[in-house]
């Protein structure tokens, strides 16, 4: 039931959050296509392997956002990715409560994806050193969200996450990150952020 | 001229950021930092704007230390200046002394009414606080008597959009794209915002500003793709007769292959492109099957 995160998906969360600083920022988690249905399933976490950042700014409005969902979808199935969660990050720092949008956008990658979760981030806590995991993760039960902690337990290695993310932030790779608004910018962006990718793993 | 640009790319880059009203802060405090602190007297005049930049962009980062120096500076030159009281004031919302800030700003306002700068960031304080509803109101208020103010207009629809009141936010973009009809952008936000609303009446207006935001400039992407998908939609609904659907079909297509177009233009082969590409064709498909 519950989900776990890469280091390359937290950090990418993290650097969109980062480089719009005074903007509301959205995107997109995803997660690896499970083969099989086994008996025990939710017992065994979905690893979050990838993060697409949507947009930054306004983000209540519908038309872009299907857009995205449906070159994203594309690309998921090209891959072998399934859309897992979305995150959401609020203009005020002090405001990381979910709201009706971020609701109703959880609710619609739950149809598909019956464990899909929501994660809102904390920019209060949000550190150059990220000493601590600053996001809330909220799970779909019975048509509610419903919040649980966020810990090492979050991750798929949270030292690693922690180093690595605190590195791509002091370098200031968030000025190359690419959001899916950039894209419609530009489409010669792109969101799949490969550079920054290899950042990640270089660091590995 | 070209030759103090050449001597200063610096001071060059740093117009271009305030002539766009860029946002990007930390290329402004990097840069103008350095300028303040190694050139200041190849500056000339232009100092004091720079000096008001970079204070701006100091607070956004955080660097009370550069905001302070840059305002003492404008202080000593300029003192009894409003404009010069309004950036104290902006320091102190930084440092989040709200009330402080509203002192200052109204103290502004009693000497002159009319300072629509010191109102403005009065009505911020407001959003920065959370609280929405008197935004708005103070941001009606205002506009009752400042009607002409473009920015103040988008700030509203963009409050009334995150408070999902499309209906209203529709009519700020409306009053926009009266006073600014070549603008492509405000037609494009007005047709996501109909499109958002919902409803047949409000998809086929979307498909027809998008249309619009179109013709006035031809690489629109987020018009294009709205195109494509008001039209489809319209297409698809139960409720339109088979000459709506057709000629929606048609738009639909047309959309497509003008975003397939753009894609192949803009491609360089690159694995997420040939997935867009790709998702695109099955936009086409879908459309053409239906």
């Amino acid at each position: 039931m519950s989900i776990k995160l890469t280091t390359q998906a937290y950090c990418k969360m993290l650097l969109h959050a980062a480089k719009y600083p005074h903007c509301a920022v959205n995107g997109l988690l995803v997660a690896e296509k499970q083969k099989e249905k086994k008996k025990d399933s939710h017992s065994t976490p979905i690893l979050c392997v990838d993060c697409i950042p949507l947009f930054h700014g306004t983000l209540a409005l519908a038309p872009m956002l299907e857009v995205a969902l449906t070159l994203i979808d594309t690309w998921c199935k090209e891959n072998k990715y399934v859309i897992a969660g979305y995150y959401q990050a609020n203009e005020r720092t002090k405001d990381f409560r979910p709201n009706q949008f971020a609701e109703k956008v959880g609710a619609r990658i739950a149809e598909n994806f019956s464990e899909a979760a929501m994660i809102m981030v904390d920019s209060t806590r949000f550190t150059m050193g990220c000493y601590e995991p600053i996001l809330t993760i909220y799970d779909h039960h019975e048509n509610k969200w419903k919040c649980r902690d966020c810990n090492a337990d979050c991750f798929e290695d949270w030292c690693e996450a922690q180093k690595i993310t605190s590195a791509l932030l002091e370098g200031r790779s968030y000025e190359s990150l690419i959001d899916f608004d950039n894209h419609l910018d530009d489409l010669r962006n792109d969101w799949t952020n490969p550079e920054i990718n290899k950042s990640v793993l270089h660091l590995c | 001229m070209s030759f103090l640009y050449c001597l200063n790319p610096e001071k060059h880059k740093l117009r271009k950021w305030r002539e766009d009203n860029h946002r990007n802060s930390e290329q402004i405090v990097d840069v103008g930092e350095e300028l303040i602190n190694e050139h200041a007297s190849k500056l000339g005049d232009d100092i004091w704007i720079i000096y008001e930049q970079v204070m701006i962009a100091a607070l956004d980062c955080s660097r009370d230390d550069l905001a302070w120096t840059c305002l003492q500076e404008l202080k000593r030159q300029f003192p009894g200046s409003q404009r010069v009281k309004r950036l104290a004031g902006m320091r102190l919302e930084a440092l989040e002394k709200y009330e402080d800030a509203n002192k200052q700003y109204d103290s502004i306002l009693q000497d002159d009414p009319t300072n629509t700068a010191a109102r403005k960031r009065k009505i911020s304080i407001l959003k920065a606080q959370g609280k929405s509803a008197e935004a708005i109101r103070e941001l009606n208020e205002y506009l009752e008597q400042f009607v002409g103010d473009q920015e103040a207009w988008h700030e509203l629809s963009e409050l009334y959009i995150n408070e999902h009141d499309y209906g209203k936010a529709a009519f700020c973009l409306e009053e926009l794209m009266m006073t600014n009809p070549h603008n492509h952008l405000y037609c494009e936000q007005y047709a996501e915002v109909k499109y958002t609303q919902g409803g047949l009446e409000n998809l086929e207006l979307s498909r027809k500003y998008f249309a619009q935001a179109l013709k006035l400039n031809n690489r629109n992407m987020r018009a294009l793709f709205g195109l494509y998908m008001s039209a489809s939609h319209i297409a698809a609904s139960p409720k339109v007769n088979a000459t709506v659907k057709k000629a929606n079909v048609k738009y639909a297509t047309w959309a497509t292959n003008q975003i397939n177009r753009a894609y192949q233009l803009a491609g360089r082969g690159t694995k997420e492109n040939k997935c867009s590409v790709k998702a695109v064709e099955e936009m086409l498909e879908s459309i053409t099957m239906s």
